[in-house]
């Protein structure tokens, strides 16, 4: 794509990569790391108990940690936090899988054949910056009021990611490892499943590391605004209901569910792609 | 010139679809209203002083919602890069708020700041900050070293290496930073006047849908659309210009 | 080495152009009707400055890229597109960074459609006789680039092509690892008496290696001459012979006109 267009991804990193700390903490035990990093965090923590509680804020407008973990324990063991936790990742993984899907089919098309190209091209290029969920009440106009119009907003959101991302990966895999699979006997057909596609997987997957915490945000969006279950949908009706401890206890749970996925999608990138990261220890013979 | 009308000619095809499918009854226009009236609605709006003020409610908090992050933003991750205790400590935090769906903070900013201008100014600051933060860190740890000692041993105070040599080689990538920034900023701003305001583009765009004034809204959603767009590409423009060194 | 009756030629061009079309400017030609005999199991170096064409007409001679006029033949057939008579070994590696060495190997065979075993036994003869035995399961980003290189030359060795393509292999290599290779393809070569294709830059490279060197023009590139570079025994001892000394002035002598013009006229962009 051109780079009129937001260029493609930036390898995404989590923030322990981002913000890397200083070598003076290599001395350290693992232990020991593990609590300076999060140190700050159980500092935030510690903070956030004790403004609660001194008096400065009212309940209102900070409730104590300590009630917000209630309100926590209290979604869990009534079971309604695995129904909305549930509900809200089913429409994200639904509508991310959909633009992953479709994406890397479309990406790959519009690499390499021209018409399919010229096409899509400015559609791409124009949808990606615009702010996507203004177009949320058309789908629902479209779609209704229940999960599918929630899917397909999530897909419409993500797709953009994943196409720019399957294009540039496409457009960028080595000629001269096409050249060496040909002449190695390897025929057309079998160049874009055998070759390309593992060639262009790691800019791939990228794309989908950003598409998929983009998938959550639009889902969280879209039940707010449409209510019903769902975390975003508990969310708006906690903070309607002026009950702040169950907002605190929604932006933990969310908070948590954003964590696991990040995380995950590292595992992931880690096991499908051992023979990239390995540029570390290089043999000498 | 040309070349780029030739680019985007497929989104008048699209238009010329549009039209046709509406006109010819293909598409049914209870759904998707015929091209021209929305235009026409759209000419309504602005006549009426509506959209005026609504985009002016939604530009006005995302423009001051956006250029604090901007600021402190720039300043932390600066800040951040330089001085290791600032490092130490805002680090972490940074990863906490790293993962957590900025729209999350949308209900915690009506129940503290309400259904006004500033529940959605202090979102999209809190928000924004985030990219725009990590982006100046990462762009003012990335300045070559060789850059900062020979600027060092010509003469140059620690001061005067922050603002002369790191400040403006983290540029590319805090500009880059911005750019994510502002896409952010957009969403988040309609996001959060679709859900809870009583003002601006987004709340424009549900109140004309629950009107069934379909042609006006779809009117108003290519206008957010448009706005977007023009923004990226503006800064696209003035990336382009600031950082004519690369080139 | 007995001078063989060497009749038919392994690969034949006739009267071959290329024209480079860059993305943006004008198009440019880089070869000039360029007619050149390789013979059956000789090592031919294409010498040349920076942008004379050697590696375009390399690729031609693969099948990577069209011909605009004239035509190479292989044998006695038209070259048309790539094929596992033709092995190819790029500068840059060009190893499948997803496979392991083993496997990167193992590819060729496959597409030769043996059984199995087979695959497996060969693969590991031509690990073991580019001295990689141990690093079968390794992966390309954990070897240094000398071993990428043997790598790829396994791969390539693999599916026994007649015809062994070379395009600056060594030239991504540091010194000491350069001068290492170069002695072992000799001897790889001497082994199995492919027809090799070799391009390089490097003069003394060219002398050492090559029975014959085709000494090319700068852009657009055509034959200056061939000059012969047998010796009596090739080995590291050879590179302090008076007569490799002399023969080296003489080659480079030849090329240096031709890198002054490659130097001057030359701009960015444009094949090679």
């Amino acid at each position: 794509m051109s780079d009129a267009h937001v260029g493609s991804p930036a390898p995404v990193t989590s923030p322990a990569r981002v913000l890397d700390e200083g070598t003076s903490l290599s001395a350290l035990t693992v232990v020991g790391q593990i609590l300076i990093r999060s140190g700050s965090v159980i500092a935030l923590l510690v903070g956030w108990e004790l403004l609660a509680q001194s008096g400065a804020f009212t309940t209102f407008l900070l409730p104590p940690l300590s009630l917000v973990l209630e309100r926590v324990w209290e979604d869990l063991t009534s079971g309604e936090l695995f129904v909305n936790l549930g509900l809200t990742l089913y429409r994200a993984a639904a509508g991310f899988t959909i633009a992953a899907v479709g994406g890397i089919a479309l990406g790959i098309l519009i690499a390499r054949i021209r018409a399919v190209h010229w096409l899509f091209d400015p559609v791409v290029s124009v949808g990606f910056p615009m702010p996507k969920i203004a177009f949320l009440p058309v789908f629902m106009l479209w779609f209704g009021l229940y999960d599918f119009s929630k899917i397909s907003m999530i897909a419409f959101d993500c797709v953009f990611p994943v196409i720019a991302a399957t294009v540039a990966a496409t457009q960028s895999v080595e000629t001269q490892i096409i050249w060496s699979a040909r002449s190695l006997g390897a025929k057309d057909r079998t160049i874009l499943w055998e070759i390309m596609l593992p060639a262009a997987l790691p800019q791939i997957l990228t794309g989908l590391q950003i598409a998929l915490p983009i998938a959550l945000i639009v889902a969280i969006v879209c039940e707010m605004l449409m209510g019903g279950e769902g975390l975003g949908g508990a969310m708006i009706q906690s903070s309607r209901f002026a009950n702040s401890p169950g907002v605190f206890a929604g932006i933990l749970e969310i908070a948590v569910a954003g964590w696991l996925v990040i995380k995950g999608q590292e595992w992931i990138r880690r096991k499908l792609l051992i023979w990239h990261q390995e540029s570390q220890n290089v043999a000498t013979v | 010139m040309a070349a780029t009308a030739w680019r985007y000619t497929p989104l008048l095809l699209l238009v010329i679809i549009w039209e046709a499918g509406t006109r010819l009854g293909i598409i049914s226009t209870w759904a998707l209203p015929t091209f021209d009236s929305v235009v026409t609605a759209w000419i309504g709006l602005l006549d009426g002083g509506e959209l005026l003020y609504h985009a002016g409610a939604s530009l006005m908090r995302g423009a001051a919602g956006l250029g604090l992050s901007i600021v402190i933003g720039t300043l932390l991750g600066i800040l951040m890069a330089w001085i290791k205790p600032i490092r130490i400590v805002f680090n972490p935090i940074v990863q906490v708020f790293y993962p957590i769906p900025k729209s999350a903070l949308i209900p915690i900013m009506m129940l503290w700041l309400g259904f006004g201008h500033s529940s959605k100014i202090m979102l999209i600051f809190l928000g924004c900050m985030l990219p725009v933060t990590i982006s100046a860190f990462n762009g003012a740890r990335g300045v070559d070293h060789v850059l900062i000692w020979s600027a060092r041993s010509l003469g140059a105070s620690p001061r005067q290496v922050l603002f002369e040599v790191v400040a403006p080689g983290a540029m590319p990538e805090i500009l880059a930073g911005i750019r994510t920034a502002i896409a952010l900023s957009f969403v988040l701003l309609v996001s959060s006047e679709l859900i809870v305001s009583r003002e601006g583009l987004g709340y424009l765009i549900g109140w004309l849908g629950d009107g069934g004034v379909y042609n006006a809204m779809f009117a108003v959603v290519l206008t957010v659309a448009g706005l977007g767009f023009v923004a990226d590409r503006g800064w696209l423009m003035l990336m382009r210009r600031m950082l004519s060194w690369r080139e | 080495m007995a001078e063989g009756n060497r009749v038919t030629a392994a690969i034949r061009v006739d009267g071959v152009s290329h024209v480079y079309r860059p993305p943006r400017g004008r198009p440019v030609l880089a070869l000039d009707k360029i007619s050149l005999e390789v013979h059956e199991h000789e090592f031919l170096a294409l010498l040349g400055p920076s942008g004379c064409g050697k590696s375009t007409l390399l690729y031609l001679m693969g099948g990577f890229m069209p011909i605009s006029e004239g035509s190479i033949y292989v044998g006695d057939r038209q070259v048309t597109g790539p094929g596992p008579d033709r092995g190819i070994v790029f500068q840059h590696f060009a190893l499948f960074p997803w496979k392991t060495v083993r496997q990167n190997v193992l590819y060729g065979l496959e597409k030769l459609g043996l059984p199995r075993e087979e695959q497996i036994r060969r693969a590991q003869e031509y690990i073991d006789m580019v001295k990689l035995t141990g690093f079968e399961d390794s992966y390309p980003n954990q070897l240094s680039g000398g071993m990428k290189q043997r790598a790829a030359i396994a791969r390539t060795l693999a599916v026994d092509p007649q015809i062994l393509l070379m395009d600056e292999p060594f030239g991504a290599l540091d010194a000491q690892t350069r001068s290492l290779m170069q002695e072992e393809l000799l001897s790889i070569w001497q082994r199995t008496r492919k027809t090799v294709v070799f391009v390089t830059h490097d003069v003394q490279e060219a002398v050492y290696l090559a029975e014959r060197i085709a000494v090319m023009t700068a852009r657009p590139g055509r034959i200056k001459t061939i000059v012969d570079s047998r010796f009596q025994e090739k080995g590291p001892g050879l590179l302090k012979s008076p007569a490799f000394v002399e023969k080296v002035d003489d080659v480079w002598n030849l090329v240096r006109q031709e890198a002054i013009a490659a130097q001057g006229g030359a701009k960015a962009g444009g094949g090679d």
